[in-house]
């Protein structure tokens, strides 16, 4: 699980600026991109983010797996367009017999798609890697989304790595005792491994609750407490907004 | 001579480009990756789960109201949902891996309502820090694992429970049809999202053939886990079925 962004190199440019303007930037961008009728946008801000991943520092297996499955569906989303959809015949092939021809607005379709999902998939990978999640949380607050949304994905995030350390033992006990020997064997082991988690999630929670209310837990958590914009952020953001605006206009 | 070597080479990247996607589609497939929605679909989808999402919501704070462990309860089952889709599981017919959704047997302990919240979350999680669905393509993966995959493995896990089958059937249906109903909104959600001009049944029905060779047993997978699942609670906490009004306290003793 160090694929999350708590365990990256934290004192970098993007560590400085507010969640909240991150936040805020990377959806004016995705709405950008995705409302963009090109390939030069989408193509331009994917690049843009690759700059700002490998100046935050980001390691370079981890940025290959993050983009490993946007990258493939993006290729098969072209490669569908382009021999199922469109009229215009580009070039066509013989498979045993049966005629394929590959379209050239379908081909044109499908880069648009292609290179969006590209460039969407850049911007949010921008956001994860430089955000937080405890201060991405605490600008979810400040969007006012309902807190009772917030407080689950806090408890969710902060039990997946209890939970995935647990799964990892009971897998590796069920393997070392050849559960996953045959596909029977295997969807048994599956099952008893699932239902475990669910026995301990359960355990879990109850400690948890009393645990919290003793600490005072009333059913309601704290949230992160915000420090007020600063100005040089909100012009800078404002600026780069306006430049990235600019350019998807032309 | 040179001309048919040519496609073959083209043909096998193709096959091999495919067999890539069949295999990363798989390793995430229930969500729609980030941009491949345009806007305007993106945004309907966000609006038809919002009512799903208010109502799971207001049922989440009537029940945590009541009972204060509700809320760390619910938290720690997504993560048992984002922890159940994150895990590869084999495929035999694919010769591959895949993963179950897990919404299913979510749906059967908390409902389906908070099992939406619970897949809202789980996704919203995978989405910013692992790039598995989107921000943007929240709203439509919500619509499919979330609401059709709770509501689909509840309401079936129920219907049998009226008929008296037994925990392990009820939940076996219960996964298994969860799992078809997410894979086929999946299905219309990309199909209306990236047609174009190209009418919308063709289209559904090539995305939803490409989905079968993995889905198909998939389903039959999640179906067996959820069983398994089911079983091994009734075994092992008959309490937490019985807390979760899964099961009545007089099917405990029998």
């Amino acid at each position: 699980m160090h694929i999350f962004s708590e365990y990256f190199k934290k004192d970098h440019v993007l560590s400085q600026i507010d969640a909240r303007i991150k936040l805020l930037i990377a959806l004016a961008l995705l709405a950008m991109v995705l409302s963009y009728h090109g390939f030069v946008f989408p193509v331009g801000t994917a690049i843009l983010c690759l700059f700002l991943c490998m100046a935050i520092k980001v390691p370079l297996r981890v940025s290959i797996l993050r983009f490993s499955e946007p990258l493939f569906i993006a290729a098969v989303v072209i490669l569908l367009k382009l021999f199922f959809s469109g009229q215009d015949a580009l070039f066509s092939l013989n498979i045993f017999g049966a005629e394929v021809v590959g379209h050239r607005d379908g081909l044109r379709e499908g880069l648009l798609i292609g290179t969006r999902i590209i460039g969407a998939v850049s911007i949010i990978a921008v956001l994860g890697f430089s955000t937080p999640f405890i201060e991405f949380m605490a600008s979810l607050s400040w969007f006012r989304v309902p807190k009772g949304f917030i407080e689950i994905l806090m408890f969710a995030y902060r039990y997946i790595f209890v939970l995935f350390e647990d799964a990892q033992v009971i897998y590796q006990a069920q393997k070392n005792r050849l559960g996953y020997s045959t596909v029977r064997r295997g969807l048994n082991s599956f099952g008893t491994l699932a239902g475990s988690l669910t026995i301990k999630a359960f355990d879990h929670s109850q400690s948890t609750t009393v645990a919290m209310v003793q600490r005072g837990y009333d059913g309601n958590m704290p949230m992160l407490m915000h420090k007020s914009f600063n100005a040089s952020e909100i012009y800078g953001s404002a600026l780069f907004l306006l430049v990235m605006g600019v350019l998807w206009k032309m | 001579m040179k001309i048919q070597n040519l496609k073959i080479k083209v043909l096998v990247f193709i096959s091999v480009l495919f067999g890539c996607f069949l295999s990363a589609g798989n390793a995430y497939a229930m969500h729609i990756s980030e941009g491949i929605l345009p806007w305007n679909w993106a945004a309907l989808w966000f609006v038809v789960a919002a009512p799903f999402m208010a109502y799971g919501l207001y049922r989440l704070k009537k029940l945590s109201d009541a009972d204060l462990s509700f809320k760390p309860l619910v938290g720690l089952m997504a993560a048992v949902v984002f922890i159940i889709s994150c895990m590869p599981i084999p495929v035999p017919t694919a010769g591959t891996c895949s993963h179950p959704c897990g919404t299913g047997i979510s749906g059967i302990l908390l409902g389906p309502a908070i099992s939406t919240v619970v897949a809202a979350v789980a996704l919203l999680i995978q989405a910013l820090f692992l790039s598995h669905g989107g921000l943007s393509t929240l709203g439509a993966n919500i619509m499919s694992m979330g609401i059709m995959g709770s509501f689909t493995g509840y309401l079936t896990f129920r219907g049998l429970r009226v008929f008296k089958a037994n925990l392990g059937i009820a939940g076996f249906m219960a996964g298994l049809f969860a799992d078809w109903a997410t894979y086929l909104a999946t299905s219309a959600e990309l199909a209306s999202g990236i047609r174009g001009d190209s009418p919308f049944l063709p289209l559904f029905w090539k995305i939803l053939i490409a989905f079968i060779p993995t889905q198909l047993p998939l389903g039959i997978l999640e179906g067996a886990m959820t069983a398994g699942m089911v079983v091994l609670l009734y075994k092992k906490r008959p309490d937490l079925l019985v807390k979760m009004r899964v099961i009545k306290a007089e099917e405990v003793m029998a």
